[in-house]
């Protein structure tokens, strides 16, 4: 299991060393620094030397490694990681350098409590928060506390405390999408899926029991021959994969597909899902870059935005990469936005700050090159893009409902928010 | 020459904390060195500012691929700085073979004709700098002219000659070398002591390429140094710390070693004045560090120059003298220095007794703390070891061993198996010390090494017994040696039922041995132990039921390997009978002849450097085979002939081989396989690679004389001969009698034909004896050259009575069986052509002494002669008491040779003096053998 674990910053100064077995020596993190900080062609997020494993994942401008001699399961070890930061951002706000460097003490009260000697332990907030405070407490009530402490770190619900009273009962539902796309010269698309979270934010008094339903294929199919009603639904989604909150009963979830679980307080992830069929494109680029002989390049690209007229996309920008050996880049835009030339990035940043959706944009520019010594071909990298777009989902999830019971039967209100934003948006040209 | 802009750069870049932002700044600098570029109009300044950005970025390893052109414009500029940017650039930018390399030839070859000093440095270290094989070809003649122009300044010629230098390194086939030999030798008279030097360090390189062509420098360099050490003739700049010109003078002492030493005496007396000055100025330590290295550097040199010259001289005495005092000095440079130039002297030294005088130091040095040191250490000892004193090194090495550096181990391993090969004087010793150096080595021990073991010990038999109990004692141990497993498995394997009879040694006893370790062991050497244990199948079938449990275990493993082995075993040992068992277990033949593989491991290790080095690490033999060729490489000038010439070995007679005669022989292959000169009393030599079963000497020698008797006999089996001989055809009967109760299976003989002698087998003899009975086989033989060694006979058999044996005695085929007696001479045609043959080569002659104790017996004498097909010839010398014979040897294709003997004996001395004359030298030579060895032993 995980030997020992590191947080580094971006220089590779280790901030964070925590040993949990003996058959690692501290100067370990040395040979991370070395073979992986200082490294520029690092490809995969493990790296095995000998019969020592890394795994690191990066967040901000910080290093999270953790490191293991065995055989150990790499999902379970990246999905510690990844607790350490949803930890992290949930005791200080942000997790990075600074937080880290301000906060070593209760960084090193909290490895000690979700890990033991490499095996990790419970790892939830709203438990840990308990007992590892930031703040001073008093002798009398910790010993109060103490019992209560054992109660619920141990007890079915550990996520959750008893006691929990608001005075308006809400939910609030975002689901949040991002999209991934990979498009061919020639216009094919080799690679198209959407990645998407559902988080919760639940204030809800009591021990409230929540359902909750998507639109989901395989519920929906479900549905339909318990009612014996031939007709599919067509708006329904189907999900390749999903992941859930610990909270979810999944036993249920087998056996009828309802997603039923007595939420934590606060901010939580719900559920992960991904989908790869029957993807709603937000944009369209048609690019056309034309190389002129040796010394020019003409690029004309235009946008359109495929969604309903009456949504909107934020922030997008697109970054058009231009040759290594452009000397002068000039560049037009009719309306839309506003496009420069970034040679510290070797590309042209097109940037629209509003979009409003079936709307179009066009972008036409010449770059000059400069002779090279050696002729090399230009890679012609692909156009990337960037972009949020509200209350709109590629893979046409949607919420059904979600209903909470409680013992007292108190009513609730819910909120749902739907977003959909780029994630590795590429068009090649 | 400030540029602000470039300062600014340079701290933006060193302001960026990580990688990612110096990338951006990175291209955003190029973009607008780019676009300036572009536009074009710059003038010097800016042209010189953004190459030296460039040059910036491609020092901190970033590609460059614009830019060039600039650069190669700056050079064309009339200023200095600017022309100093462009040859910076153009020296970083550019390789040897980039194709822009052509734009900036023309520029250089300006700058070369320029008047202006200068510019031609700039242009020669260019030159020196991209030196690709187009700018060698174009411009080696300017170079070449700059160095040899009087008008040239003293710093041109310096830069010129290195210039040259490096050309000359990277394409010698460019350079006219030969063409220049005489006015770049006249260069090293030159006053500058500077340029004196840069030239010597080129002709260095030259001279060992061309040694002919440069053999003036020779002189020169002799001249040179007495000019420094005698007439001090050198400018007072020159002198380092007292020393004058330390460089100058190491060159030229090297230079000296490139050539043979030379003939003539009144050159050897001037160097021997030069190196006998040098070593006089050495006498005391300085207190200075600096004084002190640059006085060493010298006296190593000279040193290094007197052995190559005459390793017996009285200098190199001193020198052993001083190098003495070094290895034990206090400073590690010093220590290392004088190990390696002791290893120069043990190399080329006759006599090693200056040498062991620091044994002990030297053998101290293996702890100095210093590892560079130890190896030196090591390598001393490995060259400074003979009989004398080998059972001291070899323990110490061993002992060393165990405590060594890791990285050493390996090649001390190797050397110590080398030497304990080499030295070893009993059975016993050799055994105890290899297997004590693979207990100890461990894993260090390459598979050379008991590969070699294990030759070694299969082609002597009489190391065979004592090797087996000795690897079972190791075997018993509780500690764990993979090596030992292997050569403990297969010796055991091998030769375990010639111990199976004494106590502890039971074959259950040795196989539980073996076992014990089988599970600790790689799947390699498992696989070894299971054909281990199907000989033991074979060669004790009472504890065949222990082996099956392994093999049957075994066959389910789940290594392919392994498990192939194990059924295979399996089916072979459970077959109905034990025929196939046999043929496959049968003992292993012995090992052909060939260059022990420990020292081509070694010898790989040792890499040829970028100096043609004039000796390598080993003893005096190991140095005498490369001297050999230099010789052959550097044809004439002043060589001399050559001290040792060395005759191919060749299988003597025990009687010229005397006591320490294999020591010192200068046989190149002295570590080769069949000279594993182990000495017994009286020094037989063992020819490994045909081990002859003992006791087949009696009838062999008989037989010699003989046409017919018994040939051969041990407890199971009698060989009969009977042969007739006419001319250079004779025909053989062999008989084999079988003395014991049970059949002889497997029955098979094969003898050796070669092409100077042809046995011909027509029938082939019979698979079975039955017993108390007797086969026959018939064997043609015909002589077509004249042959030394005789026919050897192998014979395979198995018996119930006996187990699998196998022989391998030699036939009594020598040259003089197809000789004809001529009995009708008279004493006037004898002399007359006793006359004609003349004296050697084509006469051979020995003095002996006769082996028997009771005198020479006359009748004896001439049963012998006789038996040899000599015509002996009474009444033609005036002694009567001397013997003269004669005979013609038919040789087949090598025609017709007459053969004339002469035997004195002296009766009161037991001494005989033999003399034998034949138109052939090797017919002499060999006839001479013959008798000598037979008239020793057998009269």
């Amino acid at each position: 299991m995980i030997s020992a674990f590191f947080i580094y910053n971006q220089k590779g100064e280790v901030l964070i060393s925590r040993l949990y077995r003996h058959d690692l020596k501290r100067s370990v993190a040395d040979i991370f620094r070395i073979q992986v900080i200082s490294n520029t062609d690092v490809r995969s997020p493990i790296i095995t030397l000998g019969s020592t494993s890394f795994f690191h994942v990066r967040h901000e401008n910080l290093y999270i490694v953790a490191v293991t001699k065995w055989n150990a399961n790499s999902a379970l070890v990246f999905e510690f990681c990844y607790r350490v930061i949803n930890i992290g951002r949930a005791y200080f706000g942000k997790f990075d350098e600074e937080a880290v460097k301000n906060n070593f003490v209760v960084i090193y009260e909290l490895l000690d409590e979700i890990l033991d000697f490499g095996y990790p332990q419970n790892s939830e907030t709203d438990t840990l928060k308990m007992y590892i405070t930031t703040e001073v407490v008093k002798s009398e009530r910790a010993v109060e506390d103490s019992s209560k402490i054992t109660i619920q770190a141990t007890g079915a619900t550990s996520w959750r405390r008893s006691d929990i009273k608001y005075r308006k009962n809400e939910a609030f539902i975002d689901v949040i999408e991002s999209v991934n796309l990979l498009i061919s010269n020639t216009g094919t698309v080799l690679r198209a899926d959407v990645s998407g979270q559902i988080l919760m934010r639940a204030y809800l008094s009591g021990t409230p029991e929540c359902k909750f339903g998507l639109n989901d294929k395989l519920l929906l199919d479900k549905d339909a021959v318990t009612k014996s009603n031939p007709l599919r639904r067509p708006n329904a989604v189907e999900i390749d994969d999903c992941q859930f909150h610990q909270c979810v009963k999944l036993g249920k979830f087998d056996s009828d597909r309802t997603i039923s679980f007595i939420p934590p307080d606060g901010e939580f992830e719900l559920m992960r899902y991904r989908t790869t069929e029957n993807v709603n494109l937000p944009f369209k680029v048609h690019p056309v870059v034309n190389e002129i002989g040796r010394t020019r390049v003409e690029y004309k690209i235009n946008v359109k935005a495929n969604f309903s007229p009456k949504l909107y996309a934020h922030n997008v920008v697109l970054k058009i990469p231009t040759p290594l050996n452009s000397a002068k880049v000039e560049v037009k835009v009719g309306a839309g936005g506003k496009a420069k030339y970034a040679p510290a990035e070797n590309c042209i940043i097109w940037k629209i700050p509003r979009f409003q959706g079936q709307s179009e944009f066009t972008l036409s520019g010449e770059a000059e090159l400069s002779a090279m010594t050696h002729k090399k071909a230009w890679s012609r990298p692909p156009i990337a893009m960037d972009f949020q777009v509200l209350m709109f989902t590629s893979s046409g999830l949607l919420v059904r409902f979600l209903k909470v019971f409680e013992k007292s039967g108190y009513q609730s209100v819910k909120w749902v928010r739907y977003m959909t934003k780029a994630g590795s948006y590429q068009i090649r040209f | 020459m400030s540029m602000r802009g470039l300062t600014v750069f340079i701290a933006d870049i060193r302001n960026c904390r990580v990688r990612e932002l110096e990338e951006k700044r990175i291209n955003k600098e190029m973009a607008n060195i780019r676009s300036k570029f572009k536009e074009g109009n710059l003038n010097g300044y800016q042209k010189k500012k953004y190459v030296c950005k460039l040059l910036y970025m491609y020092i901190l390893g970033w590609d460059i691929d614009f830019g060039h052109m600039e650069a190669v414009n700056l050079i064309a500029s009339t200023k200095y700085s600017e022309k100093q940017i462009g040859y910076l650039a153009v020296t970083l930018l550019f390789h040897e073979n980039s194709d822009l390399v052509r734009l900036v030839v023309n520029s250089i070859k300006k700058d070369l004709d320029d008047m202006n000093e200068i510019y031609n440095c700039l242009a020669l270290h260019a030159i020196a700098n991209i030196g690709g094989r187009e700018m060698a070809e174009t411009l080696a003649l300017d170079v070449h002219r700059l160095l040899i122009s009087p008008t040239s300044r003293s710093f041109v010629q310096k830069k010129a000659a290195l210039t040259m230098l490096r050309l000359f390194r990277k394409h010698p086939d460019v350079i006219p070398a030969t063409d220049w030999a005489d006015r770049v030798i006249a260069l090293m008279d030159e006053y500058d002591l500077g340029v004196a030097l840069s030239v010597t360090t080129l002709v260095m390189a030259f001279a060992q390429t061309f040694p002919e062509e440069y053999k003036g420098c020779y002189v020169k360099a002799l001249q040179r140094l007495k000019r420094i050490l005698i007439d001090r003739d050198f400018s007072l700049d020159y002198i380092y710390y007292k020393v004058p010109t330390p460089w100058l003078q190491v060159k030229c002492l090297r230079l000296l070693q490139y050539y043979p030493p030379p003939e003539d005496a009144a050159v050897r007396n001037e160097i021997n004045e030069l190196l006998q000055v040098i070593v006089n100025n050495s006498q005391d330590t300085p207190k200075n560090v600096q004084h002190n290295n640059a006085q060493n550097a010298v006296l190593f040199e000279a040193i290094n120059l007197a052995i190559h010259l005459d390793s017996n001289s009285q200098i190199c005495m001193q020198a052993a003298v001083l190098l003495g005092r070094f290895i034990s000095s206090k400073e590690t440079n010093v220590r290392y220095l004088g190990l390696e130039t002791m290893a120069h002297l043990a190399a080329c030294a006759d006599s090693l007794e200056p040498i062991k005088k620091h044994q002990e130091t030297i053998i101290m040095s293996l702890r100095d703390k210093d590892i560079s040191v130890r190896r030196r250490g090591l390598d001393l000892l490995y060259s400074m070891c003979d009989t004398s004193n080998s059972k001291v090194i070899i323990s110490e090495l061993l002992r060393y061993l165990q405590i060594a550096d890791y990285t050493l181990r390996e090649e001390m391993v190797l050397k110590i198996a080398i030497l304990t090969e080499k030295f070893a004087t009993a059975y016993s010793w050799y055994v105890d010390i290899i297997l004590q150096l693979i207990s100890t080595a461990g894993d260090h021990v390459g598979e050379e090494v008991w590969f070699r073991v294990v030759q070694i010990v299969t082609n002597n038999e009489d190391l065979q017994e004592y090797a087996a109990k000795t690897v079972l004692n190791y075997l018993r141990s509780p500690q764990y040696n993979e090596t030992m497993i292997k050569v403990g498995g297969y010796i055991l394997g091998e030769f375990g039922h010639l111990i199976a009879n004494s106590s502890g040694c039971s074959p259950i006893e040795q196989f539980t041995a073996v076992h014990s370790k089988f599970s600790l062991c790689s799947l390699q050497t498992r696989a070894l132990l299971l054909t281990t244990y199907v000989k033991f199948v074979n060669l004790f079938p009472e504890i065949k039921s222990q082996v099956l449990t392994v093999f049957n275990q075994y066959r389910h493993v789940l290594d392919s390997e392994l498990q192939q082995r194990a059924c295979e075993y399996m089916a072979i040992s459970t077959l109905p009978t034990d025929d196939m068992l046999q043929t496959v277990c049968e003992e292993m033949p012995p090992f052909p002849e060939r260059e022990s593989t420990l020292v081509i491991k070694l010898n790989q290790k040792q890499g040829d450097t970028e100096d043609k080095r004039v000796w390598v690490i080993g003893g005096k033999e190991a140095n005498l085979e490369r001297r050999e060729s230099m010789k052959a490489r550097m044809s004439s000038i002043d060589s001399i002939s050559t001290p040792t010439s060395f005759t191919a070995p060749e299988p003597r007679p025990a009687t010229t081989t005397n006591g320490n005669s294999h020591m010192m022989s200068a046989e190149p292959d002295l570590l080769g396989l069949d000279d594993l000169s182990i000495s017994t009393p009286n020094n037989v030599q063992l020819s490994s690679n045909d081990v002859p079963t003992p006791g087949f000497e009696p009838g062999y020698h008989k037989l010699q004389r003989a046409a017919e008797g018994v040939l051969f006999e041990d407890m199971h089996l009698q060989i009969g001969l009977k042969s007739e001989y006419h001319g250079h055809l004779g025909r053989l009967a062999l008989y084999f009698g079988n003395k014991t109760g049970a059949t002889l299976q497997n029955f098979t003989t094969q003898i050796d034909s070669t092409e100077a002698l042809t046995v011909i087998s027509p029938t082939p003899v019979a698979n079975v004896v039955e017993a108390r009975s007797q086969v026959q086989q018939l064997l043609n033989i015909e002589c077509n050259e004249f042959f030394r060694e005789s026919p050897g006979l192998r014979i395979s058999y198995t018996s119930q009575a006996t187990g699998p044996q196998r022989l391998f005695i030699k036939l009594p085929v020598v040259l003089t069986k197809f000789m004809e007696p001529i009995q009708s001479m008279d004493g006037n045609s004898f002399f007359q052509r006793w006359k004609q043959i003349g004296g050697a080569p084509r006469e051979s002659q020995v003095v002996f002494k006769s082996g028997s104790q009771s005198g020479i017996s006359i009748e004896s004498v001439r049963n012998i002669l006789d038996g040899y097909r000599f015509g002996l010839l009474d009444d033609v010398d005036p002694n009567p008491s001397n013997f003269v014979g004669a005979g013609v040897v038919h040789g087949g294709k090598a025609g017709k040779v007459g053969a004339l003997l002469r035997l004195e004996p002296n009766m009161e001395q037991h001494m005989y003096r033999l003399t034998v004359r034949t138109t052939s030298e090797i017919v002499s030579e060999e006839l001479r053998i013959i008798l000598e060895r037979s008239l020793t032993y057998d009269a």
